[in-house]
């Protein structure tokens, strides 16, 4: 039962982090229609960034964070400029490569600015070492952070979305683009927004993952990002709260069937592998979708032949 | 072979001028050559080339003599590119089905290839059909449900199954406690640079053969019609679920073969050939080749494979004012950064531009040699 409770307690400490990535994916997806394969590389950017502040310079802890939360904001407004204004034309397949692509040159730039980042090392943070036992449940600092963060997130976001006017012009520009624009919305500086938002909100996910794991290096946000896409995909991708259920549903799967398969092996295969989690996890993404084609949260959309 | 051509029969009558021969500068090869109808001109190509491809290794040894079987090792490379990129053509510029996937069928060709001829200690080519039967049955169970998703959950669906099968193949890896598959069993006429080139290239001609007839049939047809519009085609009697299926099948199973090729060529397989590294690589090939052609394929897959040459022309490091970079760690960035200007810049692809030559050739000749 405890470990029931423990698992449950990591599943939605993980499932937080791929939610919030599910949410930036879904915000700009919903916002600029582009699919950004390159989120999990942004966010290591960031957290990259943050590491040398961190050990270069060896800022406060927190001051590190303020200028990585900016140099978010700013890479998140040239990535707009720079990449997503020229690909916003083209359709889908086209954009989805373009991101792929951006993916890739983000990560060759970065391997080549932080040759010492290529390898994992440690990722120092006021966090460690610090935990509780409550009621027998194990609970460490980082689990807590993670946790309040994304509770203040999601406020903080909710009220932005639903109470001040960029926040209902950016959900207009979502709900309808050309209507957005009759209204008056500068649509331009909404899609400038929602980049800058999801660059923000990717810095603060890779900050807490390199917290949670304290070992950080150039691609460690890339097995992340699949699991953040399925979650994306599951909560339906045109649903912001969709977004961080679907990501929370994957993480509990995750470590439950990590828990199930703890030290099994089928003959000399080793079931406990991550790769084993994962094509499970994504068959039954398949299942699902098969089943449901626009997600769990989604709304089914309607296609004009 | 272009999916944008009109039918034969509007070229031939403007190319036969209206005015006395005469005024046709019978002096240029180039005006009696383009007044031939155009599936003449095709006899006189195809065969020209298929020579120049046979000569190719003599051509080359008079070259580079000493290292010919190194630069001819690179065509050989090109050839398997060709088939990958046909079959990427096929599945994204004609059908249009917005998959990622084709890196998982390169990576299971070649290992089932290595399998086969590794631990079970079949003939090389029990091998070869076994990979493409599998990756035929891939493709099945890929484009299955790949039906019923479409758009942007495809996209993410199948880059996901290239992310899972490398993670697979690597744990198949592990389990066996090797780094990769070598293939240690092949024969003698595939481990020389000659006579490997030659059999990837008898292997190219003949497929190229039946593609170019595949699509100038009825599937072609059908698949360029459902491209266009789904409901239109549908519309019209075209079963599209059993024509998508079919191009997920054709695509799957000749990258099956470019995979089981590519693990021969290179004597191993690894896990790297099923990652999104591979797929860009794809994708760039059809993307500055120029989609929905054959001429596309061959002239991204020429690019692509050249490209390794070039940058291995620049000095490493390389330096530019205050930054070193390592060109040798480049190549994949370089791929990315092509791929994302050819996007936003050149999204027809090099294709076009025999588009337009071929054009600018049929004007020249209606006008008398004014452009």
């Amino acid at each position: 039962m405890l470990a029931i409770l423990q698992v449950t307690l990591a599943g939605l400490v993980t499932g937080s982090l791929y939610g919030l990535l599910a949410l930036g994916i879904v915000l700009v997806y919903r916002t600029t229609g582009i699919l950004n394969f390159a989120y999990g590389t942004m966010a290591a950017i960031c957290a990259c960034f943050m590491y040398i502040l961190l050990t270069g310079p060896q800022l406060n802890f927190w001051l590190a964070l303020a200028l990585t939360l900016l140099f978010a904001l700013l890479l998140g407004m040239v990535l707009e400029r720079g990449f997503a204004r020229p690909v916003l034309e083209a359709p889908v397949f086209t954009r989805a490569i373009a991101t792929l692509a951006l993916a890739l040159v983000l990560q060759t730039i970065a391997q080549q600015i932080w040759p010492q980042l290529a390898s994992p090392v440690h990722f120092p943070t006021p966090f460690e070492g610090h935990a509780v036992r409550i009621a027998g449940l194990f609970f460490s600092l980082a689990d807590a952070t993670v946790l309040t963060v994304t509770i203040l997130l999601m406020v903080a976001l909710s009220f932005f979305l639903t109470r001040t006017r960029l926040g209902i012009a950016m959900r207009a520009t979502a709900d309808g683009l050309s209507a957005a624009r009759l209204m008056g919305i500068p649509v331009g500086r909404i899609f400038l927004l929602a980049w800058s938002l999801s660059a923000l909100i990717a810095a603060l996910t890779g900050v807490l993952l390199a917290s949670e794991q304290t070992i950080i290096d150039i691609q460690f946000m890339d097995p992340v990002l699949l699991l953040a896409f399925v979650g994306a995909v599951l909560g339906g991708l045109d649903s912001l709260p969709g977004a961080l259920v679907g990501g929370l549903l994957i993480g509990v799967a995750d470590n439950f069937l990590a828990l199930a398969l703890a030290g099994r092996s089928i003959g000399v295969l080793n079931v406990s592998d991550p790769a084993i989690r994962e094509a499970v996890i994504f068959g039954g993404f398949i299942l699902v979708l098969l089943l449901r084609p626009q997600g769990l949260l989604g709304r089914a959309v309607l296609r004009r032949v | 072979m272009d999916a944008q051509k009109t039918s034969n029969d509007r070229t031939s009558a403007e190319a036969r001028p209206s005015v006395k021969p005469d005024s046709v500068p019978y002096a240029t090869w180039f005006g009696a050559l383009w007044r031939y109808p155009r599936a003449a001109r095709g006899w006189l190509v195809a065969p020209a080339v298929l020579v120049l491809f046979a000569l190719l290794p003599l051509i080359y040894d008079q070259l580079f003599g000493f290292s010919s079987g190194f630069e001819l090792h690179r065509v050989t490379l090109i050839g398997i590119f060709v088939l990958a990129a046909l079959a990427q053509n096929i599945l994204t510029g004609y059908a249009a089905q917005p998959s990622l996937g084709n890196a998982a069928f390169f990576g299971v060709g070649g290992y089932m290839l290595a399998w086969l001829t590794n631990d079970l200690n079949q003939p090389y080519w029990v091998g070869i059909v076994v990979a493409m039967l599998v990756s035929a049955v891939l493709g099945v169970i890929v484009g299955g449900p790949a039906l019923r998703i479409s758009g942007a959950y495809l996209a993410i669906a199948t880059l996901g199954l290239v992310l899972l099968t490398g993670s697979l193949l690597n744990l198949w890896d592990t389990t066996a406690g090797r780094q990769s598959y070598d293939l240690n069993t092949l024969p003698p006429f595939l481990t020389d640079d000659h006579t490997l080139y030659f059999t990837v290239f008898a292997v190219v001609a003949v497929v190229l053969f039946a593609m170019y007839h595949l699509l100038k049939s009825r599937v072609g047809r059908a698949w360029i019609a459902i491209r266009d519009s789904e409901s239109a085609a549908a519309a019209f009697g075209i079963n599209v679920t059993s024509y998508k299926l079919l191009a997920f099948v054709v695509s799957a199973i000749l990258t099956g073969l470019a995979g089981a090729l590519y693990a021969t060529w290179a004597a191993t397989a690894t896990s790297s050939m099923s990652s999104p590294d591979q797929t860009i690589a794809f994708l760039t090939m059809i993307v500055i080749g120029g989609q929905g052609s054959i001429a596309g394929s061959i002239l991204g897959a020429i690019f692509v494979g050249f490209l390794p040459l070039l940058l291995g022309q620049l000095p490493s490091p390389l330096i530019l004012g205050p930054v070193q970079i390592q060109v040798s760690t480049l190549t994949t960035g370089v791929y990315g950064l092509l791929l994302l200007l050819a996007l936003i810049f050149f999204p027809t692809g090099l294709s076009s531009l025999i588009d337009r030559g071929k054009t600018l050739g049929r004007h020249l000749v209606q006008r008398g040699g004014q452009p």
